[in-house]
């Protein structure tokens, strides 16, 4: 009896999410910063980051460019299409800015890369002119509290970011353990790849939740450590890995107006739910039974995915 | 040079002036310098005219010159009479006892000096000290502690007397013997700061030497015999030298000299047996073995100099046999334990090797070496095994997969390609073992980390450096495979009695002929040094890998037992080396092995191979020359070669390309680094001529098996020149340098699918898998795509399956399960 009601309460969930505008009604704001590079290398790094970042905000998961602030370090020869200099000033006032834009429930996602120093609340990033610390961007998100805020500091001794950020609704990602990780770190390219690729999207469900995202980048730093067979010396941190597994991004969820796809998307989120309930199972049944019973669900969801395609007139993935 | 001779004159009229002043003066002082100069005749001459009060030292001294039973006579009599120094002559009888085999009398004997000693060593003479210390060490088996004990007893006797050098060597004898070379090496450098030629301090700093490789050991050794001739331990490390280096007739010489001083030596009667052995001179052998049997009814050392013997000219069952021989005769034997549970280990049984090693470390803690190995093995338990009828592949187990999926295929073809070539076929299965350290490879081998080989073989257990265990680029995993396996087949059929040159030779050769591309090539420094005439004639090939003269001899030495190999194949037919390898295993001399297979002398073989070299590299001897002892090349390759690097330099491309394919023509084989087709290529890419840049990068990918950059360079020539199948093979040589960049992978398994070579897609597929992708889900997709391709649907779906399992809500698995489904419907009438 408790499982039909389930099963009742998660159709009407799958038909809720589907009505025009509740998807929309999330929408995502980036804010994106590059501090100081020091060497051009660098700095060819940090704005090849933000840069995919941004790129793949506004192409993949349309992002609209109000709500896409981008500050560099330089406004001369780069090749971001930065909102202003990446000062203090300017961090705080995009802040402010995007406070005043956001809705409750919406999504900040804020990247900063660069070189950081300092301890505790007094990290910092190295900017042009004076520094920001932890304790100052701690005051600025501060003006998001019925925002999610997904907080990414792909700088170099950034390990400190994550306690004094810390913060319902808020998800902190450091590329460092503690302050005390200096070296330059390789957490960014891999971050962001996993943002703005389908590589890091573990469950295929065509989004890539910031616990992917995090999970991707910290194994692909590894790998890039023990290729070049060097000590890792970043130890990337996440804050709240349950937020982190339910906060994503990627292509906006698909929504129709017509009711019979409307019920097969539901149908079909109903068969995933069987087999997520069927795979807690495994241990208590035969193989033989197990996989006949994951087959025959399997081929259900697929065909329900081939029915919502061919009525949307969409082509074979 | 004539002033030094007349110094040296003037030295060794002065010496007996010397010594007749000290006889003079002090009796006991004359005798130790005509010991220390090796004049053992005159110091027991000395001695007996000393009288009683010299009774202990003329018993030691009758004992360095083997007379056992007058020494023993003499030492009881010193200690009967508690003659000055007669704790010496106790525990030189002691010692005696112990040479005999009768280890009660021995351990009684010491005990009763370690208790009074123990009990008030305040009235201890620092000899008395020393004798001490020697009692401890006969009491050292198994017992740390008495190790302990004995070094606190020499160190306590220098202090009290700085002017006792025999202490301080034989704390530096025993440190150096328990491992600690720095320490022991401090010690003989003390000695040799009052007494500059003292031989023992020689002797040791020679050791430490040989054991730490710091700087060359035989002159030291030299130098140490110049001094004191009589120095048996001294012969016996010279011997032990041209005994490794195979010189048999130099290392009997040297065992001579030293039974001629002391017909008594164990050690010297135990070497010439393994070297009579090693000859398979029965009768030489049958009077060692009688000599060591009447010095010692149980003469252990002598079966485990054997066992050393066997297991350093690659016998390694033989070497079992022999330390089993040494066991059953006295079962703690360290030495012995140690030789058996490593070749236990080296031919695979590592449950039985591991437990001697346990039990030999249980009584000798100090050893280094076992306590390497037993380290490796608790972590040897962490790899994965990959059987298979004819291999065990251990690697570990973040790599297993991945190398295995590569090193199965290619192992069973060069198995059944090395079995057809030798007609013979290994017994049972080959074990192969692969390491992400080089430490641990190292420490496989040797028992030690240092070794700078990349593979070694024992016959059918094989030993490599995994690819992650060196930078990529640094040698072919492939190439270095195929020649360790193929040491397995040339060991095999010899009976283990291949000489080295030949061993390696053939086994390069078959790299050479595994793959385009592998094994080694002609070099700018191997004509060089042939034409130079620092490589050895075929008839001393050997030892330019045993006895090498100079930093590189060995692995240029590599590359000419290649090509003579070759020559011999060639000129004779491929059932000569077949012949060949029979022959030793018959247990003929390498000069027979000629005669009997090639119908040569062996200055007759020299004289043709030396005519095929000049002939087959007649263009490059002329246009390479060597000076300065081989260190400078020279000649027109090199000037040609110099001047398009100067051109390159100055952007003057067309000159550079002049001169370059002026070099080229001279030594068209090279293709090393810096080879003119690297060069050539670069510049034809610069202006656009890409046909060019593939043709001469070609000529690199073809020739060098390491050459990272220039197949990678071959990959982008030909996808630009639109052959982009043609990048199947760089891709597949990349591969054998380096497996682990997962974007090549895919490039070459979507390669293969298209050209419909569908093994190659589920290698590459199922490799990307073993890697760990960055996206498992998608690898594991396309694997179950590239099963349906191959016709497999059954697995496919199962692979399928098990991705949808993980992510139901992919599309793309969700649209290939229908696919899979719709096929099996339509196969099933």
């Amino acid at each position: 009896m408790s499982r039909c009601v389930s099963r009742l309460l998660a159709l009407s969930f799958a038909l809720a999410c589907l009505l025009p505008g509740a998807a929309s009604a999330q929408r995502v704001h980036v804010l994106a910063v590059t501090g100081l590079s020091g060497e051009p290398a660098y700095r060819l790094a940090f704005e090849a980051a933000v840069s995919t970042l941004v790129d793949s905000a506004r192409a993949r998961w349309r992002v609209a460019d109000s709500s896409l602030v981008v500050l560099a370090e330089d406004l001369k020869g780069t090749r971001l299409r930065a909102s202003g200099r990446a000062t203090r000033e300017a961090i705080g006032q995009s802040f402010l800015a995007l406070s005043r834009r956001v809705a409750p429930g919406d999504i900040v996602l804020v990247f900063l890369v660069g070189h950081g120093s300092g301890e505790g609340v007094e990290s910092r990033v190295s900017l042009p002119g004076p520094d920001a610390t932890a304790a100052d961007f701690a005051g600025w998100v501060a003006g998001f509290p019925r925002q999610t805020v997904v907080f990414v500091n792909a700088s170099s001794g950034s390990g400190d970011f994550a306690q004094a950020l810390a913060g319902p609704r808020r998800v902190v990602v450091t590329a460092t353990r503690t302050a005390l990780e200096r070296n330059e770190t390789r957490f960014a390219t891999p971050f962001v790849r996993a943002l703005t690729t389908d590589e890091a999207d573990a469950d295929k469900d065509g989004r890539v939740s910031v616990l992917e995202a995090f999970t991707y980048a910290k194994r692909e730093v590894a790998r890039v450590y023990e290729t070049d067979k060097r000590l890792l010396t970043e130890h990337a941190v996440i804050s709240d890995s349950t937020l982190a597994r339910s906060v994503s991004f990627g292509a906006p969820r698909s929504t129709t107006t017509d009711p019979r796809a409307a019920a097969l998307v539901a149908e079909r989120s109903e068969l995933e739910a069987q087999v997520a309930t069927l795979r807690g199972r495994k241990d208590k049944m035969s193989p033989a039974a197990y996989d006949a019973e994951l087959e025959r669900l399997l081929v259900q969801v697929a065909q329900k995915t081939q029915a919502i395609r061919a009525l949307s007139g969409a082509a074979k993935p | 040079m004539i002033r030094r001779r007349l110094l040296t004159l003037v030295s060794l009229v002065a010496l007996p002036a010397c010594l007749g002043a000290w006889q003079d003066s002090d009796p006991r002082a004359s005798v130790r310098a005509l010991v220390d100069a090796g004049k053992l005749d005159d110091a027991i001459e000395t001695a007996r005219r000393g009288g009683p009060d010299l009774a202990g030292l003329l018993g030691e001294t009758l004992v360095l010159r083997g007379r056992l039973t007058a020494a023993d006579s003499a030492l009881k009599d010193a200690v009967a009479r508690q003659a000055t120094g007669w704790r010496s002559a106790a525990v030189a009888l002691a010692e005696l006892a112990a040479r005999r085999g009768d280890l009660a009398d021995a351990t009684r004997r010491a005990a009763e000096l370690t208790s009074a000693y123990e009990r008030s060593p305040s009235g201890w003479s620092s000899s008395d000290r020393v004798a001490a210390g020697r009692a401890y060490l006969l009491q050292a088996r198994g017992n740390a502690q008495a190790v302990r004990s004995a070094l606190a007893a020499f160190d306590a006797a220098y202090a009290s007397d700085a002017t006792n050098h025999d202490a301080r060597l034989r704390a530096g004898e025993l440190l150096l013997e328990k491992y600690n070379a720095p320490e022991a090496k401090s010690s003989f450098e003390d000695v040799l700061r009052t007494a500059p030629n003292d031989a023992r301090a020689l002797l040791g700093l020679s050791r430490v030497a040989s054991f730490s490789g710091d700087g060359p050991a035989t002159p030291l050794l030299r130098r140490s015999l110049e001094r004191n001739p009589s120095l048996v331990p001294a012969h016996l490390a010279l011997a032990r030298q041209y005994l490794s280096a195979e010189a048999y007739d130099s290392a009997t010489t040297a065992v001579r000299a030293a039974l001629a001083v002391d017909s008594s030596s164990m050690g010297a009667w135990a070497m010439l047996g393994a070297i009579a052995w090693l000859q398979a001179d029965q009768t030489l052998f049958t009077q060692a073995r009688d000599a060591a049997r009447r010095l010692n009814p149980r003469p252990s050392e002598f079966y485990v100099e054997l066992a050393e013997a066997a297991v350093s000219h690659r016998r390694y069952g033989d070497g079992i046999v022999h330390a089993r021989e040494a066991l059953a005769l006295d079962s703690s034997s360290v030495r012995a334990l140690g030789i058996l549970g490593t070749n236990e280990l080296r031919t695979g049984q590592i449950e039985q090797g591991r437990a001697r090693l346990e039990r030999a470390f249980a009584i000798d803690p100090f050893n280094l070496w076992h306590k390497n190995t037993l380290d490796l093995l608790d972590q040897l338990k962490t790899f994965k095994t990959i059987e298979t009828p004819r291999f065990r592949i251990i690697a570990p187990p973040e790599e297993s997969e991945l190398l295995a999926t590569y090193l199965v295929p290619l192992l069973e073809e060069a198995y059944d390609t090395l079995a057809a070539r030798y007609r013979y076929r290994p017994h049972g299965p080959i074990r192969f073992e692969l390491y992400r350290q080089h430490a641990d490879f190292s420490v496989r081998t040797m028992g030690i980390a240092g070794i700078g080989a990349l593979g070694v073989s024992f016959g059918n257990l094989l030993a490599m450096d995994a690819p992650s265990a060196r930078q990529r680029g640094e040698f072919n995993w492939g190439s270095t495979a195929w020649h360790e396996l193929a040491h397995a087949f040339t060991l095999g059929a010899s009976g283990h009695r291949v000489p080295r040159w030949l061993s390696e030779g053939l086994s390069v050769l078959e790299e050479r002929r595994a793959r385009a591309g592998w094994g080694a090539g002609a070099t700018a420094e191997f004509i060089a040094a042939y034409g130079s005439g620092r490589l050895r004639p075929v008839s001393q090939l050997n030892d330019g890998f045993v006895r090498p003269r100079y930093s590189g001899e060995v692995q240029l030495s590599y590359y000419q037992a290649s090509l003579v190999c070759e020559m011999i194949e060639k000129e004779f037919g491929q059932k000569a080396i077949v012949d060949m390898l029979t022959a030793y295993k018959d247990g003929l001399t390498t000069p027979a092995v000629f005669a009997r297979v090639l119908k040569l002398t062996p200055a007759q073989l020299d004289a043709r191979f030396d005519a095929w070299v000049r002939a087959r590299f007649a263009s490059p001897l002329r246009s390479i020359t060597a000076s300065d002892s081989g260190k400078a090349l020279g000649g027109e390759f090199v000037t040609a070669m110099r001047r398009g690097a100067e051109y390159m330099s100055r952007k003057q491309a067309d000159s550079a390309r002049i001169a370059l394919e002026r070099a080229q023509s001279l030594f068209p084989d090279y293709a090393g680094p810096s080879s003119p087709a690297q060069y050539l290529a670069g510049l034809a890419a610069d202006r656009g001529d890409y046909r060019e840049a593939l043709a001469q990068v070609t000529r690199v990918t073809t020739r060098s098996e390491t050459a990272w950059e220039a197949n990678m360079m071959e990959v982008q020539l030909r996808e630009r020149l639109g052959d982009t199948l043609g990048t199947r093979a760089p891709l597949e040589r990349l591969l054998w340098i380096s497996p682990y960049d997962v974007a090549l992978h895919g490039k070459l398994a979507e390669l293969a699918t298209r050209a419909g070579d569908h093994r190659t897609a589920l290698r590459e597929r199922r490799a990307i898998l073993a890697l760990g992708p960055p996206d498992p889900i998608d690898a594991r997709y396309q694997l179950a795509r590239a099963l349906a391709a191959s016709g497999d649907v059954a697995a496919a779906r199962r692979e399928v399956l098990a991705v949808l399992e993980q992510a139901p809500s992919f599309e793309k698995g969700q649209a290939l399960l229908l696919e899979l489904r719709a096929a099996q419907q339509r196969s099933t009438p």
